[in-house]
Formats: structure tokens, C-alpha cells, sequence
């Protein structure tokens, strides 16, 4: 398919349809998404950059296969620079409330998961990534990699440091969590 | 995909739970209507009405990202809202006195072939640190051509082997920036390109993986220590290189505890036409003291050096000649208490009453402890927890009070011994049979304190030999 009009319109591949992607897999990349910046407002923003993204370069994937692929890696990145954004809050005025959960969002997760979630907004946002990738997304080791655009290596040992870190910012009181990587 | 392995620690499998039930609270109908900066985003609410009209929402798509072009909000795969812009050069410095301890630099800038030669001059500051200009005349047009840097002194340009970091067939000038108050050492390149006639200053993306030093991890600072990354940068082939090493390590004291080879994560450098450093990932490397290499397999630190233990004593009754460093004799004299006596070479005489049932004197100094002057490691035959450290001062023996965040102690849970190179090492126990070791330094003249070295494992716990990684 394509479509243009008056020049401003954009080609995409044929086999390449924003739409079904969007119908199909909006709503699992939002929860990726929440699980990296935290609040659900942040993370449909972040999911909706990511699909304005792959419209806006048609070029990028030609193989529908790998749609998914793409949009998770923008995602991924697309979250960290809005984390980024947050904990530089240079000149920036966010397009949303960045306070912390709200109420509604964690008001019906049981404290055991709350202490887990809460222990992994405190880890580096690499190793954070790795293990949502990782145990969330199911994405095997070589995947998290090219997801990453990191080595295999980089992958194994930040996921074993990172579990590491969990354990210990679960155990630590939030305010002293130190940032490990 | 993976399927869920079937052995799982307790924490991932809480972890793969917890994030499955956040995931979980995100339900469709709890999406929010998309952004009202995009008009035409809500005719996405009904996938029926999405579904229907896939070529019309392409098509207005395309108008809505024309629109959003300078969004304040990302929406680049690599986004990079907060990127760093170079500036421009100042054209200021032009009768500033030209240096005359520095190297002059030849390197073809302007990519025709021929190098041209690179001046410097100082700003003029009391300190002798103020900035310098940088001149040449571009060999291809005859025109000149000038930057400002700031490598930290005006004595000297620092300047370093060009590269060619745009890959575009010319070269870059680098310079480096010496940050004199490091404890040891730091400072990051500076990278200057050709661009409209003039030498531009790269600026990185992330400025932080391109430097060289200790960097201290935020939070990590103790009475005696800190806990800090290796970060290094280095030239192959005219490609900048940096590494940040995986893990952190104790520096306090004057001292670093890290083992000889670590482990680092690099990246090499390549310069974009928005005059940006960018990183790429160039996976994990093994950085010893004199070789580096791809870590394969292997991305574990090397293991502290925590064996053979220096596991020869002597008594009552017994001496020992202690001949490197300071040169003396000892022989612990039999008594209630028995006394140490020292007889250096210098003609003095020291003597020290062991305040414990049975001594033990280690032929062995615990030189990491105190190496200026006699220094002694001393247990008990009858008391197999007791451990104590004495250290000359003059002409009296002190022993040490064990200060910080580790008992010096030797039992089921803090094991502590003397190793055949004068480390005195303390392995407290962790959880899963992992052992936390430190090493002992004195951190002032009556007080000496353990820093951490590395988590290792022991097949048996007893024998330090059996050191090995977890």
C-alpha cells in the first residue's frame, strides 16, 4: 500500500501496514513501555513516538517480520531519552505529569510485586531494560542484544549484575538505593 | 523468544511476576485518547475505524509528523532531545604570544593531501591557564583557519596523534584536556574538525564514556574509600577509542583495589556531520596490565591475588631475619608475657610485650598494611580468632586498632590470613556461599582499616588456594 497526496502524504513499503502493526501490538509495546518510564501517560507517549517514527521512515523495514523488532528497539531508546529528559529536566517542560505511579496505577498491585517494581525504578536504566527484556518480554539473550545494540556479553553479565542490584535496592530503603550498573 | 527457564532463582521468578502483574494493570480500555497535539490521532480510538481507513490515517499521518517536525518530543528511533550542539570558535586570541613548549602538529586537515602545520597560542593568565588559539593556513586555499581550546595549561598544546573520526579522508587535530587534580590522573580528548573554515570542537554524546580516570560511583563514599569506575580512552589506527571498566572499585588511601585485568565495556568514536562525537558499542574487553583483549567468553574481572598464605611462624623462643626493605632481626623471648625484640641494622633495639596466650609472629611483614619500617602479623597458637598487626613508630611497636566496616577477625564467618606478598587479608561471608574479601591499610598512625577487593568463592572455605569465581 501507499498513499500521497499534495506531497505531503508517505510511501511505505507494501508489506509494511502501521495499522495492523498498531492494532496488534500498541498495547503490548504501551506495557513494555510502562515497565521503562514508569507511568502509563509516559509510556503511550513513548509508543506513540515510536510508531510516528517508523511512519515517518518507511525505509527502515522492509521486512514485516521485523516491524515488531523495530518498534520494540524504539521503544527502548525512545523511553531512556524520556528518562533522560526526566532526570535532567533541563529546559524541558514534560508533556505530562512525571510524578511518580499514580494511585490507579498502582492501587491494585500486590505489595510484594510493588516492592519489585519499585526496587527496579531505582536500577540504571541499562540494566533496568535487560531484565524487562529479559522476564517481561521473554526476549532471548541474543536478542536483547541487537534490541540493545549491545554484545551478548554485555547482555549475560548486566543481567546477572542487575539481579544483584535488585536484590539489594529491595532490601535497601528507596532514598539510599545506590545506582549500580 | 525464550520460553521461562525451568530452574529460576527466587528473585526472578518474583521479578518476572511482579513485572507481569504491572504489565497486567494496563488494560485496553484504560488507554488514554491519544495526544490532543496531533488532531487527528482520536480517529485511532476505534481499531474498526482504524482498520477501515488504514490508507486515510497513512496519508493524514503524514501530515500530523510534518506537523510534529519540531516537536519537542522524540520521535527518532535514536532520539537524542537532549544532544549536544558544538559552537563555534570565538575568533579571539589573535595577539596572544604563540607557545613555545608545545609540539607543532602536522596533519592534513583539509583532506588534499598535503599537512598543514598547526601554532598555538596562549591566553595570557597569571596561572598559565587559560586558553589557546589555534591557527593554521589551509593548505588548499591558502586561507586561515582557527579554533579555541581549553586543554587546562597554555605551556603546552597537548596535542596527540591525529585521527580521521568522520571517516571522510581528512584528519582531525586531537588535544587532551589534563585534569592535574585527579589523585590519578583524568582528563578527556578534545577533538577539533575542519568545518567552514573553521577547527570546530567535537563535542561527545555522552561525555561521560569518553574520559580517562577514577570516576567515583554517586553514593559510594565511606570514611576510608570509595567506590569507583577505570575509564580510559586510547588510539588504534586512528580510531578513538574508551572503555569504562564493568565493575567499581575501592580507591582510598592513596591506593586502587583492582585486580590486574578487568573487565570493560568500550566504544570506539566516529564523528557525524552535526559535529558529534557518537559512541558505538564495541562490546567487552579484558584490560590487563600490558596487553587488552575481546573478552570472548570470559567477562569476569580476574580474581584478587587472596593466596599462597604465608603460613610460617615463629614463637617463643623463635626468631626470623627480615631482610627486605628495613633490615632487622627478630626473636620473641619467652615470659609472661612474651616480648618481641627487634634489632634493626640501624643499631635500634625494640622491644614489645604479646599481650595474648602463645604468639605467633608471621615470618611474613603485612606490607599492604605498613611497609615503612618493621611491621608484624601476629596470632595465637591458643586463641585461633586472635589476629593483630603491629607497626614500628620510632622506636616503639603499636599495634593497630581495626577501624571501618570489617572485624579483624578469624573465625567460621570473617576468616582473615597473611599472604606470601605481605596482603593481609579479611573474607567476610555473604549469602549463597559467597565470600566478600577486603584488604587491610592503615589509615592512620594507631588505626587501620579494611577496603573491599572483590566477591569470590571458595571450594573450601578453609583453604584460601581454592579461591575461584562465583
Amino acid at each position: 500500500m501507499s498513499a500521497g497526496a499534495a506531497g505531503v502524504g508517505i510511501e511505505t513499503e507494501s508489506s509494511v501496514d502501521i495499522t495492523e502493526l498498531y492494532a496488534a501490538h500498541r498495547l503490548s509495546l504501551v506495557r513494555l513501555a510502562v515497565l521503562l518510564v514508569d507511568d502509563l501517560a509516559s509510556a503511550e507517549d513513548v509508543v506513540q513516538d515510536a510508531f510516528a517514527a517508523l511512519a515517518r521512515r518507511p525505509d527502515a523495514v522492509r521486512d514485516p517480520s521485523k516491524a515488531l523488532a523495530y518498534l520494540r528497539v524504539s521503544v527502548v531508546n525512545t523511553a531512556r531519552s524520556a528518562q533522560r529528559r526526566r532526570r535532567t529536566a533541563r529546559a524541558y517542560s514534560p508533556p505530562h505529569d512525571l510524578s511518580p505511579p499514580s494511585p490507579e496505577d498502582t492501587a491494585v498491585l500486590a505489595e510484594e510485586h510493588r516492592e519489585v517494581i519499585e526496587a527496579l525504578q531505582r536500577l540504571a536504566p541499562r540494566q533496568r531494560e535487560v531484565l524487562v527484556l529479559r522476564y517481561w518480554s521473554n526476549l532471548s539473550e541474543a536478542e536483547i542484544a541487537r534490541t540493545l545494540d549491545i554484545s551478548q556479553g554485555t547482555v549475560k553479565s548486566t543481567a546477572s549484575r542487575a539481579l544483584v542490584a535488585l536484590e539489594r535496592a529491595m532490601q535497601a530503603p528507596a532514598s539510599t538505593g545506590k545506582e549500580e550498573r | 523468544m525464550t520460553t521461562t527457564p525451568e530452574r529460576e532463582s527466587d528473585i526472578e521468578r518474583r521479578l518476572r511476576a511482579a513485572l507481569s502483574a504491572r504489565a497486567d494493570l494496563v488494560q485496553p480500555e484504560r488507554l488514554a485518547p491519544l495526544a490532543p497535539v496531533v488532531p487527528l490521532r482520536p480517529r485511532w480510538r476505534s481499531p474498526w475505524v482504524v482498520l477501515a481507513t488504514a490508507a486515510v490515517m497513512l496519508l493524514v499521518l503524514g501530515v500530523v509528523l510534518q506537523g510534529l517536525g519540531r516537536d519537542p518530543r522524540s520521535d527518532d528511533v535514536a532520539p537524542s532531545p537532549d544532544g549536544p550542539r558544538v559552537e563555534l570558535p570565538d575568533d579571539v586570541g589573535r595577539g596572544w604570544e604563540p607557545t613555545t613548549l608545545s609540539r607543532t602538529p602536522r596533519l592534513d586537515l583539509d583532506g588534499d593531501g598535503t599537512d598543514e602545520k598547526v601554532t598555538f597560542r596562549g591566553e595570557p593568565t597569571e596561572g598559565y591557564d587559560g586558553r589557546l588559539r589555534i591557527e593554521t593556513t589551509l593548505s588548499s586555499t591558502g586561507e586561515e583557519a582557527y579554533g579555541i581550546a581549553e586543554v587546562g595549561t597554555t605551556l603546552d598544546s597537548n596535542a596527540l596523534d591525529p585521527i580521521d573520526a568522520d571517516g571522510d579522508g581528512d584528519q582531525e587535530l586531537v588535544l587532551y584536556f589534563d585534569d592535574a587534580s585527579a589523585v590519578a590522573g583524568g582528563g578527556h580528548p578534545l577533538v577539533f574538525d575542519l568545518r567552514d573554515g573553521l577547527l570546530v570542537q567535537a563535542v561527545p554524546q555522552d561525555p561521560d564514556l569518553l574520559r580517562r580516570g577514577q570516576v567515583p560511583v554517586p553514593g559510594s563514599r565511606t570514611e576510608h574509600y570509595e567506590m569507583v569506575r577505570i575509564h580510559d580512552y586510547w588510539f588504534e589506527d586512528g580510531t578513538l577509542w574508551s572503555s569504562r571498566s564493568v565493575n567499581a572499585y575501592a580507591a582510598g588511601n592513596m591506593t586502587l583495589l583492582r585486580p590486574e585485568t578487568v573487565v570493560v565495556d568500550a566504544w570506539t568514536w566516529t564523528l557525524d556531520d552535526a559535529g558529534v562525537l557518537q559512541p558505538d558499542d564495541a562490546g567487552c574487553l579484558r584490560v590487563g596490565l600490558e596487553s587488552t583483549q575481546p573478552c570472548g567468553d570470559d567477562t569476569a574481572d580476574e580474581l584478587p591475588y587472596v593466596s599462597p598464605v604465608a603460613d610460617d611462624t615463629f614463637g617463643a623462643g623463635g626468631s626470623a631475619v627480615f631482610d627486605v626493605g628495613y633490615r632487622f632481626t627478630a626473636r620473641l623471648e619467652a615470659g609472661d608475657p612474651a616480648t618481641l625484640v627487634i634489632e634493626g641494622e640501624d643499631g635500634r633495639t625494640l622491644r614489645h610485650p604479646l599481650d595474648v596466650t602463645d604468639p605467633r609472629v608471621s615470618t611474613t611483614q603485612p606490607t599492604s598494611v605498613m611497609s615503612d619500617g618493621a611491621s608484624f602479623y601476629v596470632t595465637s597458637a591458643a586463641d585461633p580468632s586472635y589476629a593483630q598487626v603491629l607497626v614500628q613508630d620510632g622506636d616503639v611497636l603499636r599495634a593497630l586498632r581495626p577501624t571501618g566496616e570489617v572485624e579483624l577477625a578469624d573465625d567460621d564467618t570473617t576468616r582473615t590470613w597473611l599472604t606470601s606478598n605481605g596482603a593481609l587479608v579479611t573474607a567476610v561471608a555473604g549469602d549463597g556461599g559467597t565470600w566478600r574479601t577486603w584488604l587491610w591499610q592503615m589509615v592512620s598512625g594507631t588505626e587501620m582499616a579494611a577496603l573491599p577487593s572483590a566477591t569470590v568463592c571458595f571450594d573450601d572455605p578453609e583453604d584460601p588456594a581454592t579461591v575461584r569465581r562465583c
